[in-house]
């Protein structure tokens, strides 16, 4: 069905940040691969939401590239953002919803703006909200739901478009473990779908577990990097756990599919 | 920018304005209020202005014969008169008309003048000027002209009442146009700090679209339609609101003269386009463009 290539959907090359005199990255240089699932991980302060910050571009490097897909940072026009930011999906510590729409409005939101057809929107709200266990809630407004859920609603939105990469921004960051898990849980689903994902956190212990690659971030360099990880390996290491099982379980619906769409 | 994506932002404006109700209704009221000083502004100084004008037209010049002159030295004065620039019409009032007119505005049980033995007032021509030469300067060179002629005694014309009433009204005409300026610019920081505020209030929604990938048009278009209804609305309220005022108003005087549709018309589309501009400028500074 599909063909996994290591195509690179990020790549960070030589990368310097500085806010005036303080630096914030320095020579910086990752790439993430398509289907890749990666944690970034580092204190209060290492910079890891500046990083993600400019993969989305919504601030510049100082000197190096970011690259995303066909967008090169260094070519960028404020125009083209928009573009842009629907191949890619984004979710914060703090949700980011719209309190004044429910659940499935905000979804809606990712599909509305890029002018999908109502009946489109729908068919694909539905289904995503399906996965991630919440189409019941479809008509709650934010502020009524937990945490863990209201997390899940903003990972169904970032999914909506079905972006090639999913940047998380310690997206387990208000959340007790057990919802902490489960929102994991649901990351490696929607990673063994296709979709890279990288995800900032400062908890390592939470995270070394999982044997996924760990880019190691402090005072702004990069520390240690494991290696990246073909996707070939990471299916079969998925593949065994329960999530693959579970992943197994979408069925055709395959997230992977629109690189080449 | 396909029909889906208009019909979008079409339903975008829509849900901002219906959803932030209480918001948007205070917004409103502070709107319309503040626009209803301008217009009871205007319409006090078009009242003032139309009372100002009535008063000038009915400015005459009054000539005065000499006792002996004779019936032919008269009818030429009239013609002379009738012939001059500016005059519209000539009203021969006689010694004794002028007498009755003089005794009746003494009041009925006026004694005063009966004792009088012969009339003392003059025959006199009233002189009605065209609007636009009614003016001191003008009327100053007429009764200076006519004031020359043989068997003309006088010509009066109220000088020095003219020449203050003149300096009356050239004072109330600027500083009207001050405070007009002084409520015109409030009102338009009013506004436009009372749009801001909305936007401000609206900042995260502005956040996630971009997020999502929202184009400028999609996020801004929404906050222009909400800022142009709101002038609307809030220019109807002030509209509104002055009707009432308007009708309390002509309770004691019933001569006030109401805006013109046209003024009205002028009025709601300026309140729209000033919404929609400042909701615009508010919107750039998020926007980062």
């Amino acid at each position: 069905m599909t063909t996994h290539s290591t195509r690179v959907v990020v790549g960070v090359y030589h990368l310097t940040k500085s806010f005036g005199k303080q630096f914030v990255l320095r020579d910086i240089n990752l790439q993430v691969a398509n289907g890749e699932f990666v944690f970034l991980v580092g204190h209060s302060g290492a910079g890891k939401s500046t990083l993600l910050r400019l993969i989305y571009m919504d601030d510049f490097p100082t000197s190096g590239q970011v690259v995303v897909g066909p967008y090169v940072s260094t070519r960028m026009q404020r125009s083209i953002i928009p573009q842009l930011r629907r191949r890619i999906g984004i979710i914060f510590q703090d949700f980011k919803l719209l309190e004044d729409r429910n659940v499935f409005e905000n979804v809606a939101l990712a599909m509305r703006i890029n002018g999908t057809p109502m009946g489109e929107i729908k068919r694909q709200a539905t289904d995503i909200l399906t996965r991630v266990g919440l189409y019941h809630k479809r008509y709650e407004y934010p502020p009524a739901l937990s945490g863990g859920e209201q997390q899940r609603v903003s990972i169904a939105r970032a999914v909506a478009n079905r972006p090639a990469v999913l940047l998380a921004d310690e997206p387990t960051g208000n959340l007790d473990p057990v919802v902490t898990r489960s929102i994991l849980d649901l990351l490696f689903k929607i990673n063994a779908g296709g979709t890279a994902v990288l995800m900032a956190t400062h908890d390592l212990d939470m995270v070394k577990s999982f044997g996924q690659r760990i880019i190691y971030l402090e005072d702004g360099r990069i520390k240690r990097d494991k290696e990246m990880i073909y996707v070939g390996d990471l299916r079969e290491r998925i593949a065994e756990s329960k999530v693959g099982r579970e992943a197994e379980e979408l069925g055709d619906h395959d997230l992977s599919d629109r690189q080449e769409e | 920018m396909n029909f889906n994506e208009f019909r979008y932002i079409i339903d975008e404006a829509g849900m901002m304005l219906w959803r932030r109700k209480g918001a948007n209704i205070i917004s409103i009221l502070i709107m319309g209020l503040s626009l209803l000083v301008v217009v009871v502004f205007v319409l006090v100084t078009l009242n003032i202005s139309r009372v100002i004008g009535k008063a000038g037209t009915e400015l005459r010049i009054f000539v005065y014969l000499e006792d002996a002159v004779d019936g032919r030295t008269a009818e030429n004065i009239q013609y002379r008169l009738l012939g001059m620039k500016g005059v519209e019409e000539v009203v021969f009032i006689s010694r004794r008309e002028a007498l009755d007119d003089f005794k009746q505005s003494l009041g009925e049980g006026s004694d005063f003048l009966d004792d009088l033995e012969f009339n003392p007032l003059p025959d006199a021509y009233r002189v009605k000027l065209k609007p636009d030469y009614l003016g001191s300067r003008f009327m100053e060179r007429l009764g200076a002209e006519i004031g020359s002629w043989e068997g003309v005694e006088e010509a009066r014309y109220g000088k020095r009442w003219i020449e203050r009433a003149e300096k009356l009204v050239k004072g109330f005409y600027m500083v009207d146009f001050v405070l007009g300026l002084i409520i015109f610019f409030s009102v338009v920081f009013v506004i436009s700090n009372t749009v801001r505020l909305t936007v401000l209030y609206r900042r995260k929604t502005i956040e996630v679209m971009k997020l999502v990938g929202a184009t400028n048009a999609y996020i801004r278009t929404p906050f222009i339609i909400e800022g142009a209804l709101q002038g609307i609305i809030a220019s109807l309220l002030a509209i509104g609101l002055l009707c009432a005022v308007f009708t309390a108003g002509c309770r004691y005087l019933p001569e006030l003269v109401f805006l013109g549709w046209e003024a009205i018309v002028i009025f709601i589309t300026f309140c729209a386009l000033l919404g929609a501009a400042v909701s615009f400028a508010a919107m750039r500074r998020f926007l980062k463009i």
